[in-house]
């Protein structure tokens, strides 16, 4: 039982990370129907935006010193006598970093969003009006721009970024067996998490957010109500790049930072139609179930059955309800 | 301007003649032509683009220098995006270019789908970024090498290394790919024979591997020595990492591939110094071991002249492609020095008769071909202190 | 639509030439096509080898796609099913007639057709799409499996089988070019024909809106898996075809890449036309090819300088595609649409 609550909880951190991938995929339908495949690509943006902000930049030699190696005068008394790996250590190590990778968050958030911003107006904007299959066949494209892009700005350099939070391993126990966390990997389940519920709330409860439900619900509806229903999809962009450079911060922590990063969005859009394209909840719930049982398959069956795990769940999910777990019908008139 | 006949069939002329020409041209001036499949795009876009530079100042080099038997060489650089089936059109397309004299290709996968139309006149003698073991089959693939041990050579000097330093368990960690399997199954064999217990298996995906889990399956496995497969630039970083934040004390051992000390390097900057003790065996030397190592002080003059910032290491990826280079101007000069014609199979006659070849460095014991590879290797361990892979075995052969 | 063309009666009007520039046009197509063999080099064969069995492909996607309005992102599973069939057959019987390995896998990757059709009288759209992208992920997991390793050479691909063709190996990309171009022409009429029938108007009013086809008796657990079936037969004989004309295979070589530029190949020539397929995979297969020989030009293959040129033909190629989408919605075959009604009614009006 600790074992299996082990590998359930491995598989909640990585399904938090999914959850905050499938986020931008999420908002962008709801409010453009339009299902972005080149999601991965756009946090592959944010990954490198957090790269040049908290790697590139603060060695840069008008930068102060303080940005890329911080240390304040408790830190020495605290991280004395610390021996190497230990949880100390890892605290000292991740406090010397706190400046840039705040930096580079700031930073990855507002070039990314930016991004977002251009994208709808450059690529989007032109073909409102076209059917969706032309605007996702359209974020096809994109992909190779972005990923051309990526390569020509960054090099293909393989890079790494400094992890959002320190990595030690967390142990308790569980029903009578050792578990562990890696709190590094906690950080980013919390993030995930706040980023997740905060934009619900926003959603649920302001204006803007009652505007893109209302656009979701009905666009020309909304439009001869006086809603700025083109804004709108700009928000939805700029939300799903904002929360794609957090996304991206993770993930290039977790893995490393390379131009293979963007294919990870086309593995997160079957969870997307897992949950049911409209429906945040049921992406949440989505991305954790993928992770769990991908976890504990990788546990019981090792690797090879854990990669065509996602797939069967997603195969078996639609067919039994057609528009994912949460998803809403769609009505149709003849 | 009205247009007359006329006029319209000199232009016509003149198009059918710029078009005819450049393989006039081609004809006239002699050179050794050289084709290579890169990936500067997709997944591996990091090594290729790494390595590509390399070609063009090899070219320069050896044109400086009078040539292959005075006659300069042409290396023309392609990307494949790391798709086997856009590297063999790259290569049809060099090859009805005219005279092919040498093609470098970039994937286990390319060689193996372009190794069956290798005869005839579509012959080329051919070398590539791969280790893997099917490659090396003088018989079945009469035109293709490789420079270096085979990756089940690889992990055969790794096991025996474990075995001399006295580990006891082991653990095989490798990518869910034709590169992470290729080793396994004679790894197992050479394990049973050296009594060494292999305690855990673990297939990986090969970029964004769930670290978490696989590192607790390590842990409850806690064997002496994990030796991992089928990895580049991503997933053995983060995979030790974890493992030494876990505080594990598993020693991790890697192949060529995963042996790069640029991207230790900078998993030492950015997250600390996780890698230290990090262990592998590389075929070559590392660059800045350059005492005994004539051709690498060259290389180092070489770049130093062409660019002041030049900062004193090259990446062993593109040590990899040099040395494919070098044994293929090795058998040009082996073939012309005997008066034949340079034609794939005489190439490739004189390849196999490379004996006792000094290689100025990149290898500790001269140079042997034994079916179409180089049996040699050292094994290797990181300091995150001194950021140098420094040797911890002597030479091995296999 | 051409117009000024007179006829008399409906026989005219149904025939499949029904307009002399169709005539004329198949005819001259045909010409080119047995003239390409012999002044084509090597890598140019490569090419229309390539571009010869794709446009099966892609023919048979436009059934699903194109015409009966079904989302598939599952069709490189029939691509491999096709040339994974065509291995193992010839593991038995070396020198079978290709045309029989050929129905053979067409009827094996019609069966698999029928299963990854029966989600779609459930699910629809993009919910489509990724189901049958998951089947097709599934297809190559077993395909990868170590037990099948026999059949398939597992991860590491298999070399495949040369068609032998009355005796003769076919080798050379020349000979194969005469196995799989007329294969393509006359799988291509066949669809073409098809939706000059009733069947195929039924495929169409299902695209058009499924419940008012069904109303009107259209069934359509009958039309939509038949048309799954048929569309999955063409590619199944696309991949027989592409395990012939390539020395090897590997399962990487059908996963979702495939499936997407089969799409993007049917997208940019145009849904739903009999066309589109051809112009559509034409293009998409040989702007890249045509950029990289640009770039080579520019470059003179320098290594250091391909380091620019190729993130760059990326963006061109991605340009390109957003860039029809954006001015031709409807493809290429709208192009060619405006090019004839320019010509049929010249000096006229345009």
């Amino acid at each position: 039982m600790g074992q299996f609550s082990q590998y359930v909880m491995n598989g909640i951190m990585n399904g938090s990370v999914y959850a905050l991938i499938a986020l931008g995929i999420v908002s962008i339908f709801k409010s453009t129907k339009v299902v972005n495949f080149a999601q991965g690509h756009v946090i592959m943006f944010g990954a490198y935006f957090y790269f040049t902000f908290a790697v590139m930049l603060p060695e840069a030699t008008f930068m102060p010193d303080w940005v890329l190696k911080w240390e304040p005068e408790w830190l020495a008394g605290y991280k004395e006598g610390a021996l190497m790996f230990s949880q100390k250590a890892a605290i000292a190590g991740w406090v010397n970093n706190v400046p840039r990778i705040i930096l580079g968050l700031v930073g990855a958030v507002i070039c990314n969003g930016l991004l977002g911003l251009l994208i709808e107006r450059v690529f989007m904007r032109p073909l409102l009006g076209q059917s969706s299959f032309a605007m996702i066949l359209c974020t096809i494209g994109l992909i190779w721009v972005l990923e051309g892009s990526a390569s020509l700005i960054w090099t293909a350099d393989v890079d790494q970024v400094p992890p959002l939070g320190p990595n030690f391993p967390i142990r308790f126990s569980l029903f009578g067996e050792q578990v562990f966390f890696f709190s590094a990997s906690v950080v980013n389940f919390v993030l995930a998490l706040l980023l997740f519920g905060s934009l619900m709330l926003v959603l649920r409860f302001t204006r803007s957010g009652v505007a893109i439900r209302a656009t979701a619900e009905d666009q020309s509806t909304a439009y001869a109500m006086g809603i700025n229903v083109p804004a709108v999809f700009s928000s939805a962009w700029v939300i799903a790049s904002t929360t794609g450079a957090f996304a991206g911060a993770i993930l290039a922590s977790r893995n490393g930072l390379s131009p293979t990063l963007g294919l990870f969005g086309l593995s997160v859009l079957a969870i997307v139609l897992m949950g049911g394209l409209d429906s945040f909840l049921g992406v949440l719930i989505a991305a954790m179930m993928v992770g769990i049982f991908e976890s504990l398959a990788q546990w019981q069956w090792g690797g090879e059955i854990a990669e065509i795990v996602p797939y069967v769940l997603v195969l078996i999910v639609i067919l039994w309800r057609p528009n994912g777990l949460l998803g809403q019908a769609e009505i149709e008139r003849i | 301007m009205a247009i007359k006949r006329r006029t319209l069939l000199q232009a016509g002329a003149a198009f059918a003649a710029a078009i005819a020409a450049p393989s006039i041209v081609r004809a006239e001036t002699k050179v050794w032509r050289v084709g290579a499949s890169l990936p500067m795009t997709g997944p591996f876009a990091t090594a290729g683009q790494l390595v590509a530079p390399a070609f063009a100042e090899f070219e320069t080099v050896v044109n400086d220098n009078g040539g292959i038997g005075g006659i300069p060489i042409k290396i023309e650089v392609e990307d494949s995006g790391y798709i086997p089936k856009n590297a063999l059109a790259n290569f049809q397309r060099s090859l009805a270019g005219g005279d092919l004299h040498y093609y470098f290709g970039d994937s286990t996968g390319f060689m193996e789908l372009v190794g069956p139309t290798l005869k005839g006149d579509q012959a080329v003698m051919m070398g590539s970024t791969s280790f893997a073991s099917v490659l090396a089959n003088p018989k079945e693939r009469p035109y293709q090498y490789m420079a270096g041990p085979t990756y089940e050579d690889q992990f055969e000097i790794l096991l025996r290394d474990v075995a001399a330093k006295g580990g006891k368990t082991v653990a095989f960690i490798y990518s869910d790919t034709e590169f992470g399997r290729d080793p396994i199954a004679h790894g197992r064999k050479i394990a049973g024979e050296l009594g060494l217990k292999v305690v855990l298996e673990e297939v990986t995906k090969p970029a964004g591997a769930d670290i978490e889990s696989h590192v607790t399956k390590l842990a409850q496995a806690n064997p002496d020595y994990a030796l991992l497969q089928g990895y580049v630039t991503g997933v053995w970083p983060q995979l030790i990492g974890a493992a030494r934040a876990f505080g594990l004390t598993t020693q991790f051992m890697g192949t060529f591939w995963a042996m790069e000390k640029v991207v230790a390097d900078k998993v030492t900057d950015q997250a600390g110094p996780f890698l230290d003790g990090y262990q592998g065996v590389m075929p070559y030397r590392y660059f800045y071991d350059q005492e005994n190592a004539p051709y690498y002080r060259e290389l180092a003059a070489q770049k130093k002249a062409a660019n002041p910032d030049f900062p004193g290491y090259v990446v062993t990826w593109e040590l990899e492609g040099r040395l494919n280079l070098e044994l293929w101007k090795k058998s040009m000069e082996m073939t012309l020095e005997a008066n034949k014609q340079i034609t794939a199979d005489n190439l490739m006659a004189s390849f196999r008769s490379i004996k006792d070849w000094d290689s100025g460095g990149f290898f500790g014991s001269p140079v042997t071909i034994k079916d179409h590879k180089i049996g040699q290797g050292r094994v290797y361990r990181y300091s995150a202190d001194t950021k140098l892979f420094t040797p911890s075995s002597d030479w091995l052969t296999t | 639509m051409i117009i000024g063309e007179y006829k008399t009666d409906y026989a005219q009007d149904e025939g499949i030439w029904n307009t002399w520039a169709k005539k004329l046009g198949f005819l001259l197509a045909l010409a080119v096509l047995l003239l390409i063999p012999f002044v084509a080099n090597d890598y140019q064969l490569l090419m229309a080898g390539q571009i010869a069995i794709f446009v099966i492909a892609v023919v048979g996607l436009n059934v699903v796609v194109g015409y009966t309005g079904l989302m598939s992102l599952g069709h490189g599973a029939f691509f491999a099913i096709g040339a994974y069939t065509a291995v193992a057959i010839h593991q038995f019987f070396p020198h079978i007639f290709p045309l029989i390995t050929l129905v053979i896998s067409m009827v094996v990757a019609g069966f698999f057709g029928f299963l990854f059709g029966l989600p779609s009288l459930r699910v629809k759209g993009l919910y489509l799409a990724v189901a049958t992208l998951s089947a097709n992920f599934i297809v190559l997991f077993f395909i990868r499996q170590d037990w099948l390793e026999h059949f398939t050479g597992g991860r590491g691909g298999t070399e495949t089988p040369n068609a032998y063709l009355f005796g003769t190996e076919l080798v050379t990309n020349q000979q194969k070019y005469f196995l799989i171009v007329p294969i393509t022409i006359v799988l291509f009429l066949f669809a073409q024909n098809l939706f000059r029938s009733r069947f195929g108007r039924a495929l169409i009013a299902i695209r058009d809106n499924d419940h008012s086809a069904e109303i009107l008796g259209i069934s359509l657990f009958n039309y939509k898996l038949k048309s799954f079936v048929i569309s999955a037969a063409y590619c199944g004989a696309a991949g027989t075809l592409w395990a012939y004309f390539f020395p090897a295979i590997l399962p990487e070589d059908f996963g979702l890449n495939m499936s997407i530029t089969l799409l993007i190949c049917l997208v940019a020539g145009g849904m739903g036309r009999s066309l589109g397929p051809i112009f559509g995979t034409i293009l998409i297969l040989m702007v890249p090819e045509i950029l990289k020989m640009v770039a080579f030009y520019f470059s003179e293959g320098n290594a250091s300088a391909q380091i620019y040129f190729s993130p760059i033909r990326d963006i061109v190629f991605g340009l390109m595609i957003i860039g029809f989408l954006i001015f031709e919605p409807m493809g290429l075959v709208s192009i060619w649409d405006r090019f004839w009604r320019f010509i049929s009614r010249w000096p006229f009006a345009k």
